[in-house]
């Protein structure tokens, strides 16, 4: 007799941002296919600010994405800057950055505790770990409200900042406050330790161990950090931020709202660990000891290294924050804000958002967007996840259904997917 | 409050998931969480069931496939108290931004000619399939609205509407002027209040983000002086207040109404 096998699917991925559901087809031979459908709905975000005027479009961007709208618009801004032919002041460019890492501090910390760790722990979700685990819920609430905390301060509030304007900040906090900052940064950065010690102790599932090819943003002034105008291989190519169509194609797969990527031809893989397996030499201070010492740990050949990589990153972005923030001091009281022409032009930003590298393109004619293309860590991820996914699955098809999905969910929450990001849709 | 848990549901549509993220964030949650039982919340929960009674369902998310059509459906049906959270799922939210376009026109600018197994539509607010008892406003929304119409509902009493716009919050706390001092085109005399005029007190002009104020008591014509004096359009107006507003049945009305209310 014919065996018959349902497909084993989960409708809706839980603990990740957005809504996505993976499919897995097996048959006689063991793993037919695997597909990671992205269900939620298309928003045309190119396409509805084309023509839209430069500054109502910049407000609309960041709407991307909830867990790095700072991220959407900072990279925006950048774009948009450099197609208009303006270069912020150095000062404005450090705010930005902390800017940024607040954004990247609340959403490593969101990831890790309130979504990756209630796997390990063996519950459902973090609601439930409130009784046992205070520390670790403790944890993540402090560098998450830090987060939070630096982006209401710079960019209005944590979530769709309207602060970070063309030529810099609508206003900036006090002297005080950023004295604040830099000491709620210090007290943090125990904690961030804390968290990296304890995602040092969980398993990295070798089902999923193989090559991977990763793709980062080469660090501005050759420290490691988020801007940068060139984007790096791990296969040791690297070419020019404007150059990114040439390398990396996008095409569309009918399973999914969200759009796949190729480089030269390949599934790769962005994000924290791709980050520090292209840029870990640029590395410094305390970070830069605990990746030494854990190498091992931090594997270029396992998406499960990601987890490690983001506890990783607190450390290392918690103190480069503090950096940032005596560099902006030692030169204040500083202009918030200068005058920009908007002229005619083109930009592209490349940026290291929470879940890697972030692509802005935008044209600017007569003050309107006139092009815009925009491709989010997500959307480069998928091919790469589903391939991971894949790898789970031929491990473990004959285990017993909910374990596989399980474990499948355990792979795709590794890469802290933002499938709404991912869902934006660029124009082909 | 009865010893029986109320049972929530947080459902997403289609968005950025910042609504859900604001209330994920809240501190005050945890306060929550002894009175109440979470049926569904795929964001934080994996024992998530959409299909399940619950006491209050809250939507984030504009309705934006024939799958969603059908999903918002049965939250309705599953649920005592529909609140719909966000701009999105109250106004669409800023994918309908051009929801005059035809949907096919915007598709083709993304995917070309590919097509994918899912049927897409154009974002609409969540009032335009199932009646919403109540609505939550912003994008995100304030932290206090949701311990307000939460705090109100588990009491068994009800949230009220706010009906004065972001310029008074702005105006008693005495923010410079956007609008007039410098010159730019807030629209926080027609948006609705509730955020304690986040934008303006950071000197940035209000987008709008919580809608136009219901009632029709926004403030039009004071607007109107000030936007025509600037030398903005008819088209300009209504293309930012859309971002927020494009559903809004009396927009044009309301635009029309700056226009036609200025003695000349």
């Amino acid at each position: 007799m014919k065996n018959v096998y349902l497909p084993i699917t989960v409708d809706h991925i839980a603990r990740v941002e957005g809504k996505g559901g993976v499919e897995i087809v097996v048959g006689d031979d063991g793993v037919k296919e695997v597909k990671l459908n992205i269900i939620e709905g298309p928003r045309f975000f190119e396409a509805i600010t084309l023509g839209k005027k430069l500054d109502e479009a910049l407000s609309v961007y960041p709407r991307i994405c909830s867990f790095c709208s700072a991220a959407h618009k900072l990279t925006a801004l950048e774009a948009a800057e450099k197609a208009v032919g303006f270069t912020p002041r150095e000062e404005i460019q450090a705010l930005r950055e902390v800017l940024y890492i607040g954004d990247m501090i609340e959403s490593h910390a969101l990831h890790l505790y309130l979504l990756v760790l209630p796997d390990y722990m063996g519950y459902s979700g973090p609601l439930h770990m409130v009784e046992e685990y205070k520390r670790e819920i403790k944890t993540a609430l402090d560098l998450k409200n830090l987060g939070s905390w630096i982006m209401d301060e710079l960019g209005s509030r944590a979530i769709h900042q309207e602060n970070a304007v063309l030529g810099g900040f609508g206003k900036l906090p006090d002297k005080s406050v950023l004295e604040e900052m830099k000491r709620r940064l210090k007290e943090a950065l125990p904690k961030a330790e804390y968290t990296f010690e304890l995602f040092t102790k969980l398993e990295q599932y070798e089902e999923v161990e193989g090559p991977i090819t990763h793709i980062a943003v080469k660090p501005r002034n050759g420290v490691y950090g988020i801007y940068g105008d060139y984007l790096k291989a791990s296969d040791g190519n690297e070419f020019p931020s404007e150059e990114y169509r040439e390398h990396i194609k996008e095409f569309v797969v009918e399973h999914s709202f969200a759009k796949h990527s190729h480089y030269h031809g390949k599934p790769f893989m962005v994000g924290a660990i791709s980050r520090l397996v292209n840029n870990a030499d640029t590395l410094y201070g305390r970070a830069k000891e605990l990746y030494e010492s854990h190498k091992d740990l931090l594997r270029p050949t396992n998406p499960f290294a990601n987890n490690l990589a983001q506890a990783l990153e607190l450390v290392y972005f918690t103190e480069r924050a503090i950096d940032l923030i005596d560099e902006t001091l030692s030169k204040w009281p500083i202009r918030p804000r200068d005058e920009v022409e908007i002229r005619d032009g083109f930009g592209v930003s490349t940026t290291e958002a929470p879940r890697g590298v972030l692509v802005y393109a935008l044209k600017v004619e007569n003050g309107r967007v006139s092009y815009a293309d925009i491709i989010t860590p997500t959307a480069f991820n998928l091919a790469m996840m589903e391939e991971h996914v894949r790898m789970m699955a031929e491990k473990h098809y004959n285990d017993d259904p909910e374990r596989l999905k399980f474990f499948a969910e355990m792979v795709v929450r590794a890469y802290d997917p933002c499938i709404s990001c991912s869902v934006h849709v660029a124009r082909l | 409050m009865s010893d029986k848990k109320i049972r929530i549901g947080f459902y997403a549509l289609t968005s950025c998931y910042g609504c859900q993220l604001q209330f994920a964030m809240m501190d005050e949650i945890l306060q929550l969480i002894p009175n109440v039982e979470i049926a569904c919340w795929f964001m934080l929960e994996r024992d998530s069931y959409e299909d399940e009674p619950v006491d209050i369902a809250l939507i984030e998310g504009s309705v934006s496939t024939e799958e969603e059509i059908e999903l918002v459906k049965k939250i309705r049906e599953n649920a005592k108290i529909v609140v719909a959270v966000g701009s999105c799922a109250v106004q669409g939210g800023v994918q309908s931004w051009e929801k005059d376009k035809p949907l096919e026109e915007l598709w083709k600018k993304v995917y070309g000619d590919a097509k994918v197994k899912f049927q897409p539509k154009m974002a609409e607010p969540v009032s335009n399939y199932i009646k919403v008892d109540y609505n939550i406003y912003g994008c995100p929304p304030e932290k206090r609205d949701f311990l307000y119409t939460l705090g109100t509902l588990l009491i068994g009493s009800w949230p009220e509407d706010i009906d004065y716009p972001v310029c008074l919050e702005c105006r008693l706390r005495g923010n410079t002027c956007v609008l007039l001092e410098k010159g730019e085109p807030c629209l926080g005399p027609v948006t609705r209040a509730g955020c304690d005029a986040r934008c303006p007190a950071f000197g940035i002009a209000c987008i709008g983000c919580r809608g136009a104020i219901g009632y029709d008591v926004a403030w039009f014509d004071s607007l109107a002086r000030v936007f025509r004096e600037k030398g903005l359009t008819k088209e300009e107006i209504l293309e930012r207040m859309r971002m927020f507003n494009a559903h809004n049945p009396k927009l044009e009305e309301m635009v029309n109404k700056i226009f036609e209310g200025v003695k000349e």
